[in-house]
């Protein structure tokens, strides 16, 4: 890896996991406003964060890594509605007991 | 208010106190970066810079030990057993503290011999204090196990966030002891004294702040102990299922076999992931209520705590995990960057919400507000995002003139040194630090002042209720 390559890729490295952030932080949002805009803009920040894995896929990272970030991209995808659906489930008996 | 309690607002009190010093040693330390000579042989920048992070540590376990103390008796629904002796030890442990930091400052360094590890300093980054002290320490830590398993005993009950933070106490209070030993190897030393560090910042203390926030969840938002405790027995296994051997991240590059590059990289890969669902938690948390609490300070804190948590360790930290990138950036201000993002983020955040928390009720204040607290807020987290952020500059600096360009020589070095890149994002840090340390005064204003003015419904409704004014 060179310089410049180092520092394009580790670049890209942050803006994968942030926009997994902005995906799971949107997904929220949408749901909580019910707003199909911010559900929009949050499947928009996963097909971004799809976008700079496959940038990633290209770069001189080894073999090995390249595979864990795109597996990873799929992992991130069910994480926010597995994880709201977890918390309604936990949420439900209380709110039902109110 | 139960003894432990009021024991709790004196380990708080000493928290900020040295969290105070923290930051007047980071900001020497930063002044050494950018003026040559300052306080040459007076305060050198390797002693500041031990100050800087060694109260850092201390402030937070302090905060750790005073939020599990004034938890306590709300779950146990007693006081704490073996109090007494807790309180002498929080004299002693202030006592320890306030003698190591006056030798590091007056003393500083001794002669290459076991009298020095003893009485002046261990020399191993992080956990410098002489040997006495750390035997101190441990007593501390010790007394602070015996206190929680102690209660859950004679209250004959444990919940489960209660038994998850006993058996996080273990490995709490036992890999402290890799402090002790000097080896002189250097390879099989680092080798040990990452257990200590890793494990106890991406580990043990993880789950303790973990526990810590969940008891601060059903006090702040009332939330349910079933939804905080299953919530919590799910981060502990994600935590725990990708921090442990995310360790090996501090193996790359110490003599350690090869196998650690994969090890350490796949791991650390995956520690986002918990993260995110904590991000998840949050906002959730945060719509269900609909922003509604009478803490909002505590609230905000927390927050920030989930966010703060899934940027500096999550985005900053994997943006230079991999090994093929981490060749270039470790050891470097990219490195600084990470770390005073994420120990902000992860645990800084955490410990100031449970002070609100707790000022709310030793203040018997039916709704916690004020205008000083939404500055500190302000100032400390756009300080600390400045700070990281020109620290990043300067570390990518680093890592491209002197490592990847440079190959690592002194004379690159020397360059990546006089960088302009480098100069002005170390210059554009202290700037930054100013900000923060704002931030940090109008904190402690806020902390000294919030809750005690009373509105009129407030001095009111127990007269009319009848209970005492």
């Amino acid at each position: 890896v060179t310089g410049t390559q180092m520092l394009g890729i580790s670049l890209l490295l942050g803006l994968f996991v942030l926009l997994a952030g902005c995906y799971g932080l949107l997904y929220c949002l949408g749901r909580l406003r019910e707003n199909r805009n911010l559900a929009r803009l949050a499947r928009t920040a996963y097909l971004l964060q799809g976008v700079t894995a496959g940038l990633l896929a290209l770069s001189a990272l080894d073999f090995w890594w390249k595979a864990l970030l795109l597996a990873s991209f799929v992992a991130y995808l069910p994480i926010p509605p597995l994880t709201w659906r977890l918390l309604e489930n936990l949420h439900q008996p209380e709110e039902s007991h109110s | 208010m139960f003894r432990s309690q009021h024991l709790a607002l004196k380990y708080f009190t000493a928290a900020m106190t040295l969290f105070g010093i923290m930051v007047v040693a980071g900001l020497l330390a930063s002044t050494h970066y950018v003026q040559d000579g300052f306080m040459l042989n007076r305060l050198d920048f390797s002693v500041v810079k031990m100050l800087h992070i060694d109260t850092m540590i201390i402030w937070l376990l302090m905060g750790f030990i005073g939020a599990v103390y004034w938890f306590l008796p709300i779950e146990f629904e007693r006081e704490v057993e073996g109090i007494r002796l807790a309180e002498i030890m929080f004299w002693i442990f202030c006592a320890a503290v306030a003698v190591v930091a006056a030798v590091f400052i007056f003393v500083q360094y001794g002669p290459a011999t076991e009298t020095s590890l003893w009485l002046i300093n261990q020399g191993r980054k992080y956990v410098e204090a002489p040997r006495w002290a750390a035997i101190g320490i441990t007593l501390v830590v010790l007394v602070f196990v015996y206190n929680v398993v102690a209660t859950a005993v004679r209250a004959k009950k444990v919940t489960g966030i209660m038994a998850v933070l006993m058996v996080d106490l273990i490995p709490l209070f036992g890999l402290y002891l890799i402090a002790f030993p000097s080896i002189t190897n250097m390879s099989e030393d680092q080798y040990w004294w990452w257990w200590l560090v890793h494990l106890w910042v991406e580990a043990t203390w993880e789950i303790l702040i973990g526990c810590i926030m969940a008891l601060a969840l059903m006090q702040l938002l009332g939330t349910s102990r079933r939804i905080v405790e299953a919530w919590l027995f799910i981060e502990v296994a994600l935590v725990l299922g990708t921090g442990i051997l995310g360790l090996g991240h501090h193996y790359f590059w110490i003599g350690t076999p090869s196998y650690w590059l994969g090890i350490g990289g796949f791991f650390s890969a995956l520690e986002p992931l918990p993260l995110l669902g904590m991000v998840v938690h949050a906002v959730y948390d945060a719509g269900a209520h609909r922003m509604k609490t009478t803490n909002k300070p505590a609230f905000f804190w927390v927050m920030a705590e989930a966010f703060g948590n899934f940027i500096g360790g999550g985005v900053f930290g994997f943006m230079m995990t991999l090994p093929q990138i981490n060749l270039f950036t470790h050891g470097t201000q990219w490195t600084v960057s990470h770390g005073h993002f994420a120990f902000w983020g992860a645990y800084g955040c955490g410990v100031i919400a449970v002070i609100y928390l707790a000022l709310q009720k030793a203040r018997d204040a039916q709704h916690l507000e004020s205008t000083s607290w939404k500055w500190s807020f302000a100032l400390l987290n756009i300080g600390l995002v400045g700070m990281v952020g020109a620290l990043l500059v300067s570390g990518i600096a680093q890592a491209f003139y002197e490592r990847a360009m440079g190959g690592s020589t002194l004379q690159a070095f020397m360059d990546a040194q006089n960088n302009v890149w480098f100069v002005q994002g170390i210059v554009m840090r202290l700037v930054f630090g100013g900000v923060f340390a704002a931030g940090y005064f109008v904190l402690m204003y806020d902390l000294l002042t919030i809750g005690r003015r009373r509105t009129a419904a407030e001095t009111l409704k127990p007269r009319v209720a009848g209970g005492p004014a």
